[in-house]
């Protein structure tokens, strides 16, 4: 009470110096506690975030990592389930339980230390077991929005990731129940960690990100510029132009015209051979009225643009052919909608994605930059329009089939705006590499820590689910079993050991490089440290281990909840006696 | 695991290392009792390597912010017990979506002094000692007493200076004057951790160039062609603040002030048709804010401390030196070992040990400098600290540096003193350790 | 806690050890003893044994501005050379590229400023906007303006405001006192 008291006391300032100007006052209370993290996900990911409520199998430090970073940045609700007691090894580890916890239940003890961090997020403890609630009330896993499940043994985890897969019809199935309405499962945050070792993945059926905040920028269309933007290129008069007002034209401006110009003497193609595009940006040099107009060397720079065909990128004439999008029905994601909408708006000339209203700065005075993106604006406006008319008539056409609403403005906005960095991801149910000999195959070669340490974690968990208990720290025989349980998966991709370096001198018949590789360490290195660091100290919650990984998966739930940025499509592995990460397609 | 281990086996005895509560180093003990694959041959297990973390290491934490409150926490649960803290700032409610050691209540109290109560508080057994104030009032006795500094810094300007500081620090007579310096940064979803082994490894300074530079607009453009919101905000701060307010600085934490650029920014943008101009942009521009949140600095520190830990157990290999994060594309690091450059003006250039006659000169040194054939150096400047001895130039500095050519060296540097040289034909700078015969 | 006096090339490394002045103060005494400035510029120390503030005086001996005293402000701190140094124009002069507070229009004082570059490219660059003052990228958009429009009568202007003379309300500074 007192706290939130203070916070609203310390806000409620008015700005004198506004006062009387119409601007809007000083951010509130809100806005200035989140300023730092809204400069990334803006209001929209907040409100993602408040919406959200995440359920956390266990009050481990890991768990209590996670949450930590994902209260402060004001997650909706969280629900901490752990049916075990406070004990001094679980203290010592966790920094959200203190010395008063010890014999108390740890869900209740976390919830209360990790509450105090945000009053506006709602903290609640299940003191449950998890077994019971799979035997009993499993369809409790459905109200949360995402689940973390971390150090849950292979036979129970097993149960939660069936549950979870097998009860959601994500619409990528494409069958024959596609009409039904949707039963989407939470998705999944599988984390281990044993010491310095650990990994994590996403268990989800489909993910699809619309703001991606992809460094790429989307199209000035240069090369099929819109017929405002040609009739501008050629309403200026370069010759007559002051040296001032030639040193301002927009490079986009010169581009454009430029390459018209050249089309005229070119059949009509752009410059294609390299001697055609150095001849191209001597035109642009020879049009300098002085040594250094800039606008005229960033229009050299951005030369490639002439030549760079604005077309639709495959990775968005994929989304198109998804099994999503062909199989639409009324009851579709409205992501699917809109890619429907785009590819029947791309068959329609002139071929492109809806222009981006966004216009870099570039070397300009200031009228002639505001005309151009004036220009700029006014034909993304047309372009959002005939978009939507497209989306309204598909959405009118699935009303009629007794389908549902319309995709909200604002969403049609983001869509448009980032339509060139769109990206989908499908995931596959959480066995990790175990059984997938395909990736295990390709993740070996590309990624042979990453893979080790990854098998090292599930040798690990396979040998407690085979022996019923966890292996003894330092133990030699157990150690080897886990590592003879590790060469059998790899032996399965159809992997051997390297030969001794005599013996592949000698032979010169395996296909393997002759070239000897010094130093480079191999997959079988990588395995041996690995086991052998999971064998040093099995179950230690290694505290640093459970902070970095509490980031790393708080970033990811952030990511997956905001929609916003783009989540690990494989499975992440983490070394921490090697300060090394690697992620491998799964 | 939530499944029961067996106890690993009872250290030998307990000592002063031992815990405040059973079990209380349970997790961490199993890291120590036993050395993994790739631990190093000096790794002494058990009781030795627990005591001196325990006992002995006592570490020092600059920045009690983003990176440092979770660089404490992390230290604290991994058994570093005598741990100090600096920070210059006061809790802000912006701090609050990621400093988890503060609550409301503490806004306007010193970073420093709350965290190290939080941490006494939560973690028993652990002694934090707080300096709210700047890194700047501590001299070389005080960096001197730590075995390990690590940095969660916002600042170049003090990132260069403790690196520079703890690089001067080394003494080749003494190893304990070469402190491991472990540096986070944090921007968004990436990040930075790196070792540095002063004299030894690359230092801060030696990757000056590998920052992004400041994003500063063209004055003319600011003045004239605005076209970004931007440019009405840096005219707001940068012409129309000292035009209109003569000596009155611009104290960008002042919400006033921030709104007064606002408000002039607004009128500027209209004027132009420039959109976009809000209080939160302005705020950003002129504080030159860096998004941040929890996640990537819980990841950064983590990293930091897990070094720092690695450093002073060798419970395993210490990072080489650098690590960076980019989590904004699932999640992608590289680990990879920058560089150490030769004529880096902190870490590089040479040293010479000089012995000089009772009797000599400035000139005498000069001329002795000059036809060293070793160094091969002409018309060198020296400087002792921030004092020019001699300056080749400009007119001014020579003429008024010149009386020193007929001193007495030793009227002027004292013994053990070290002597700057610049020249022309040094593409580093020497340094010039003296000893009077 | 790891032996680092054992890690390799410790002699050889450890004997590197540096003095205590700042990589910023190293710079500028490297910057400035090499600085070898033509007859028309010269530096000005008010407290010689401070090197990081000083008075830099261009005195151009062609041009329009021919025979003026120019002094810049150099203030430079203990971040240089990541960031760049403050300069600023003392006298209030008629000029395109400066102000009337003395800012300077010069692209190496901000957005392209680098490491690599030193007082003497700096001081280079002030001179180079007295010989050949540019209209395209104004700061006093009214000298701006008239260069563009009369060079003759620009010329006049600046004579006659070197002199202390007023132009358009605005007094500047007599820059031949001395």
């Amino acid at each position: 009470m007192k706290e939130s008291q203070d916070i609203e006391s310390a806000t409620v300032q008015l700005s004198p110096v506004l006062e009387t100007t119409g601007l809007p006052g000083l951010p509130d209370s809100k806005e200035r506690r989140y300023d730092r993290q809204l400069r990334l996900w803006a209001a929209s990911g907040q409100s993602a975030l408040e919406s959200a409520h995440i359920l956390v199998l266990g009050a481990s430090p890991t768990s209590t990592s996670i949450l930590k970073n994902l209260v402060l940045p004001g997650i909706g609700a969280f629900t901490i389930l752990d049916d075990g007691v406070v004990e001094g090894k679980d203290l010592g580890a966790n920094f959200f339980l203190e010395t008063d916890s010890l014999g108390k239940n740890k869900a209740e003890e976390a919830i209360k230390h990790l509450g105090e961090l945000n009053d506006s997020v709602a903290a609640h403890a299940e003191t449950r077991a998890l077994e019971s609630i799979l035997d009993d009330d499993p369809t409790y896993l459905h109200k949360f929005s995402l689940i973390i499940a971390e150090n849950i043994p292979q036979r129970i985890l097993e149960r939660v990731t069936a549950l979870l897969w097998d009860s959601s019809t994500g619409a990528g199935d494409g069958d024959a129940d596609a009409d039904a309405s949707q039963t989407v499962a939470p998705p999944l945050i599988v984390v281990r960690t044993s010491g310095f070792l650990a990994d994590f993945g996403i268990q989800l059926k489909e993910h699809s990100i619309i703001t991606t905040h992809s460094d790429s920028a989307a199209s000035l269309r240069i090369d099929k510029p819109f017929p405002s933007l040609l009739a501008h290129a050629f309403s200026l008069n370069f010759d007559k132009m002051d040296v001032t007002d030639h040193g301002h034209i927009p490079f986009v401006v010169i581009l454009v015209r430029v390459l018209q110009e050249w089309k005229n003497d070119h059949a009509g193609k752009a410059p294609s051979t390299y001697a055609e595009k150095q001849e191209f940006k001597q035109r642009i040099v020879k049009m300098k009225k002085k040594d250094d107009e800039e606008n005229f060397d960033e229009a050299v720079a951005q030369a490639y643009k002439a030549w760079t065909n604005t077309i639709v990128p495959s990775e968005i004439e994929a989304l198109f052919n998804d099994p999503s999008t062909k199989n639409l029905t009324a009851n579709s994601d409205p992501f699917y909608h809109l890619v429907h909408a785009l590819q029947i708006y791309t068959s329609q000339p002139p071929h492109t994605l809806p222009l981006s209203a966004t216009l870099p700065d570039m070397k300009s005075d200031t009228k002639s930059y505001i005309h151009l993106q004036r220009l700029y604006k006014e034909q993304a406006a047309e372009d959002k329009a005939r978009f939507t008319d497209i989306l309204r008539g598909i959405e009118a056409g699935a009303a009629g089939a007794g389908g549902g609403g319309s995709v909200a403005l604002g969403m049609v906005d983001d869509f448009v705006k980032n339509a060139h960095a769109l990206r989908l991801i499908r995931g596959k149910k959480w066995t990790g590499l175990t059984d997938d000999v395909e990736a295990l195959t390709l993740a070996r070669e590309m990624a042979p820590a990453a893979v080790a340490t990854h098998l090292s974690l599930s040798a690990l968990y396979a040998f407690e689910g085979k022996n019923g208990r966890l292996p003894k720290p330092g133990d030699g025989a157990d150690r080897e079993e886990m590592t003879a349980w590790v060469k059998a998966r790899l032996t399965a991709t159809g992997w051997a050991p390297e030969p001794e370096p005599e013996d592949s001198a000698m032979t010169g018949a395996d296909e393997e490089e002759e070239e000897p590789m010094p130093k480079e360490i191999t997959l079988w290195e990588h395995v041996t440290n690995a086991v052998g660091e999971v064998s040093r100290a099995p179950a230690a919650e290694l505290p640093t281990t459970a902070a970095l990984m509490g980031g790393m998966v708080a970033q990811e739930v952030i990511k997956v909840i905001t929609k916003q940025y783009i989540p690990i499509d494989g499975v992440c592995a983490v070394d921490l006696a090697s300060s090394t990460t690697g992620t491998v397609k799964v | 695991m939530s499944v029961a281990v067996e106890a690993p086996p009872a250290a030998n005895g307990a000592s002063s290392s031992s815990p405040q509560y059973p079990d209380q180093y349970y997790y961490v003990d199993q890291i120590l009792d036993r050395p993994g694959p790739r631990t190093d041959e000096a790794f002494s297990a058990g009781d030795p390597v627990k005591s001196f973390l325990r006992e002995q290491c006592k570490i020092l934490v600059i920045g009690a912010g983003g990176l440092g409150c979770e660089i404490l926490a992390n230290l604290a649960l991994m058994g570093f017990k005598d741990i100090h803290v600096i920070d210059m700032d006061t809790i802000d409610i912006s701090n609050l979506n990621r400093q988890f050691l503060f609550r409301p209540k503490d806004v306007g109290q010193p970073k420093a002094t709350v965290a190290a109560e939080f941490i006494m508080k939560r973690v028993p057994g652990v002694k934090v000692t707080p300096y709210y104030g700047k890194i700047q009032d501590k001299d070389d006795d005080y960096y001197m007493q730590f075995n390990i500094v690590i940095c969660g810094l916002d600042s170049v300007e003090a990132r260069r200076w403790i690196n520079a500081t703890l690089v001067n620090l080394v003494d080749p007579e003494n190893p304990e004057s070469l402190k491991p310096l472990i540096d986070g940064g944090t921007e968004g979803f990436k990040g930075q951790s790196r070792v540095i082994f002063p004299t030894i490894s690359s230092c801060y300074e030696c990757s000056l160039d590998m920052l992004n530079k400041p994003t500063a607009f063209p004055i003319c453009t600011i003045a004239n062609t605005p076209r970004l919101p931007e440019h009405c905000i840096e005219w707001a701060s940068v012409l129309e603040w000292p035009k209109v307010h003569a000596d009155k600085k611009m104290d960008t934490d002042d919400p006033e002030h921030i709104s007064w650029l606002y408000k002039v920014a607004s009128k500027r943008a209209k004027e132009f048709k420039i959109e976009g101009v809000t209080w939160q942009l302005t705020q950003g521009v002129v504080k030159n804010i860096i998004p941040a949140i929890a996640s990537t600095n819980a990841i950064i520190a983590a990293s930091c401390c897990n070094e720092a830990f690695k450093i002073a157990t060798t419970a395993a290999p210490f990072l080489n030196n650098y690590w960076m994060l980019i989590g904004t594309d699932g999640v992608y690091s590289y680990t990879f070992e920058h560089e150490k450059k030769s004529d880096c003006p902190v870490c590089g250039g040479e040293t010479m040990d000089v012995e000089v006659g009772k009797g000599w000169t400035i000139e005498r040194l000069i001329e002795w400098l000059t036809e060293n054939q070793k160094i091969q150096i002409k018309k060198p400047s020296l400087s002792l600290g921030t004092k020019p001895i001699y300056f080749q130039a400009p007119p001014q500095l020579e003429e008024s540096t010149r009386p020193n050519l007929e001193k007495k060296v030793h009227e002027l540097i004292p013994e053990g003193g070290e002597v700057t040289v610049t020249a022309s034909t040094l593409p580093f700078t020497l340094t010039l350790r003296l000893a009077f015969v | 806690m790891i032996k680092i006096w054992s890690m390799k090339k410790t002699e050889e490394a450890a004997a590197k050890k540096k003095p205590k002045t700042s990589a910023a103060q190293i710079r500028v005494q490297k910057d400035l003893t090499e600085l070898e400035l033509p007859s028309t510029m010269k530096t000005t120390f008010a407290d010689p044994s401070d090197i990081l503030n000083f008075t830099l005086t261009i005195t151009p001996d062609e041009g329009m501005y021919k025979g003026g005293c120019f002094d810049f402000s150099f203030a430079i701190n203990t971040n240089y050379p990541h960031e760049p140094p403050k300069v600023k124009c003392i006298p209030k002069v008629y000029h395109p590229n400066l102000d009337l507070e003395g800012n300077v229009c010069l692209n190496i004082l901000r957005e392209d400023w680098k490491p690599v570059l030193n007082l003497t490219s700096v001081m280079v660059g002030l001179q180079y906007l007295f010989l050949e003052p540019n209209p395209d990228d104004p700061l006093n958009k009214e000298a701006a303006e008239d260069l563009r429009r009369d060079r003759d009568a620009f010329t006049q202007n600046v004579t006659r405001t070197m002199k202390g003379g007023s132009l358009r309300g605005t007094t500047f500074d007599n820059v031949f006192k001395r």
